[in-house]
């Protein structure tokens, strides 16, 4: 079959020989297999090559130069932001806080390219990642007001694909809320392949969101990695509905006791959309905990999957893992795949697991026509309040608000 | 008010009401009793336009077709059933519930939906009448609520819906006395010649503080017989076998 795609490592500029042999080995690698399809068991509800030759004609990279372009800041909560344009980091904006206490700068790929993970996309993007960012807090800072790390994508990428890498270093006793906010709205096909590396150290906390801001013709693929060490905290929330296609991929290591780890996430997906979450928490050593929630609500032809593992070893003992998913099924060709695996090695621990799927229920329904509420928004009343019960744990503020109200408008279609 | 000739229900192949005539005018408080499988939920869900029953007969309400009107329309033209188990919906605040109901009803009736200020000062003045604590107001609906306090609730809905015709679907089940005071002190106090109350029950206990002007007897589907407030006080003593 004819391959639909064509990289070259020649089109990245300023590399070093010996970067180039790298490169150059990383992209043989992922040409031994391509784009991985639905006979790897980790891409078995999300046969990436297939969905790409669907939809793409031929993916090419490039070597996107970096330029300046208008956009939106948000404007309902004050925050720092870092603005990316097609990756690259383009502009900062830390006057909230203290200086010398963050560290901000272009991604280093020097040392970075190597061949650790078996994965072709691992691969693809050690090949042909430019752009990106490295973030470090300082010991004992907290920021004062959340990041926004604006992740703006232009409107002439069709048929590219950009690669790139962040890391993120929390150092002892720092704190970080940082927001993800992807924002295209453009109509043309693009793909966006992202390795990010985070480091919570020692009584640190982090509290990573993603939000989508607009529907999106994007495929997104991003590799989160984090090792957290001794009393740490790592807070996920994932609101990314509108994209095309998007599989969150997601490690956590818990190396040091009393470490905290939770994902929860809310999707709305319409037409053909199809994401998917993928994670592996390793309770690596005793006494932490992990969270997972995970909900759906799926519409149209669209498709959602959820493959969880929680992997407990043996000196892992009185780990509190948990893990649920579930759906809501509102057409019968829409589709929900769920696949929760526990390995546990201890024997003293608490660990669950669920993941239900289902149709809205009548009876609801009919309680709240009863009451004079039209049937388009009790269904918009019922999906609303399965979605954002993601929310609640969230402590009250200009965040949380700010998240509901786009969860709303993603579940609104936009 | 409401006209009932000849009412025949059937669900999932069985037939349960039978031939039900009623006729309820502004003003006046029905009961009906019955024995378990009589038919009374089944009278109640029909009323309140709930979907897969096949319906055979005719209801009139203020001279209008009701089965030709959807739930929500029922609703907003003054129908009102207190449910006798109350769904608990997740994720969605009782506040924002109350107020989309109140509003959707309002604009129904052409009438200026109400801002949240003035909604929650409305409210608040209705929750506190029935011993409601604010509290629950900002919790998720009827999610971990008491029996006691899903009942209450659906008598704060009724009073903040001003219906004309309001069915009351055993609500006095699971009510302790304190309760059950509460609720029949909300709806007498809700009483007036413009509207009227269908109250169903299994037991005499309610009617002793919401004083019925019909007693009626369902029984396999039909209504056997009629009488005023005494005739619940003898059901309570001799029991249906008596009659039915």
């Amino acid at each position: 079959m004819k391959q639909n795609y064509d990289f070259k490592i020649d089109k990245i500029k300023d590399l070093s020989s010996e970067e180039i042999n790298l490169r150059k080995k990383n992209l043989e690698l992922f040409y031994q297999t391509g784009f991985p399809n639905k006979k790897d068991e980790d891409w078995k509800f999300s046969d990436l090559n297939s969905i790409l030759r669907n939809n793409f004609n031929k993916i090419v990279n490039n070597d996107f130069l970096p330029s300046q372009t208008e956009f939106k800041i948000i404007s309902e909560f004050e925050h720092n932001f870092i603005s990316l344009f097609n990756g690259k980091l383009i502009s900062k904006d830390f006057s909230y806080e203290e200086k010398n206490k963050i560290l901000i700068e272009n991604f280093n790929y020097k040392n970075e390219l190597s061949l650790d993970v078996k994965n072709s996309l691992y691969f693809l993007n050690n090949a042909l990642a430019t752009g990106g960012f490295s973030l470090e807090i300082s010991k004992n800072y907290k920021l004062k007001k959340p990041l926004v790390v604006y992740n703006n994508f232009s409107n002439s990428l069709k048929e590219k694909m950009v690669n790139y890498k962040n890391s993120i270093v929390l150092n002892e006793n720092s704190e970080l809320n940082i927001i993800n906010y992807i924002n295209n709205s453009s109509k043309e096909n693009f793909m966006v392949n992202i390795l990010e590396n985070i480091k919570i150290k020692k009584d640190s906390s982090l509290n990573n969101f993603l939000i989508n801001n607009s529907k999106c013709n994007g495929y997104f693929y991003k590799y989160l990695k984090s090792d957290l060490e001794k009393n740490s905290n790592f807070k996920n929330y994932f609101l990314s509905s509108g994209l095309k296609f998007n599989k969150l991929d997601i490690e956590i290591n818990l190396n040091e006791e009393n470490s905290n780890s939770s994902i929860f996430s809310a999707l709305n997906l319409m037409n053909n959309e199809h994401q998917e979450i993928k994670t592996r928490i390793n309770h690596n050593t005793p006494n932490c905990h992990s969270y997972q929630k995970v909900k759906k609500v799926l519409n149209d032809e669209s498709k959602g999957v959820y493959q969880g593992k929680i992997f407990v070893k043996k000196i892992a003992q009185k780990t509190d893992a948990y893990q649920l998913s579930k759906a809501l099924i509102l057409d019968d060709a829409a589709e929900f795949d769920a696949k929760p695996e526990l390995e546990i090695y201890a024997d003293d621990v608490k660990c669950s697991h669920g993941s239900t799927s289902g149709s809205i229920d009548l009876n609801s329904i009919h309680y709240l026509k009863s009451r004079g509420i039209p049937e388009k928004e009790a269904y918009q009343m019922l999906i609303n309040g399965f979605l954002c019960e993601i929310l609640e744990k969230l402590s009250e503020g200009k965040i949380k608000n700010f998240l509901k109200e786009k969860l709303e408008r993603q579940i609104n279609g936009y | 008010m409401l006209n009932i000739k000849n009412l025949e229900a059937t669900i999932d192949n069985k037939h349960i009401l039978k031939g039900l005539n009623l006729n309820i005018k502004p003003g006046e408080v029905h009961a009906i009793m019955g024995p378990n499988g009589s038919g009374k939920s089944t009278l109640a869900n029909v009323l309140s336009g709930k979907n897969g029953y096949e319906i055979k007969g005719d209801i009139k309400y203020n001279g209008e077709s009701l089965s030709e009107l959807s739930t929500e329309e029922r609703a907003q033209k003054g129908v009102f059933l207190a449910f006798q188990y109350p769904l608990e919906i997740p994720g969605v605040n009782t506040n924002t519930f109350l107020r989309t109901s109140l509003n959707s009803v309002r604009k129904a009736q052409g009438e200026k939906e109400l801002d949240t200020l003035t909604f929650l000062k409305l409210i608040k003045e209705k929750a506190s009448e029935l011993g409601i604590d604010e509290k629950f107001l900002s919790r998720q609906l009827n999610v971990g609520f008491s029996g006691g306090e899903k009942k209450k609730n659906e008598i704060l809905q009724m009073k903040l819906l001003q219906p004309k015709l309001s069915i009351l679907d055993e609500t006095d089940s699971g009510l302790d006395i304190d309760a059950l005071r509460i609720v029949a002190d909300g709806v007498n106090s809700y009483k007036n010649k413009e509207n009227a109350f269908l109250i169903i029950t299994h037991y005499q206990r309610l009617l002793d503080y919401i004083k019925p002007d019909y007693v009626h007897v369902l029984s396999e589907g039909k209504i056997i017989k009629t009488g005023n407030a005494d005739l619940g006080v003898q059901l309570e003593k001799t029991g249906y076998s008596n009659i039915v």
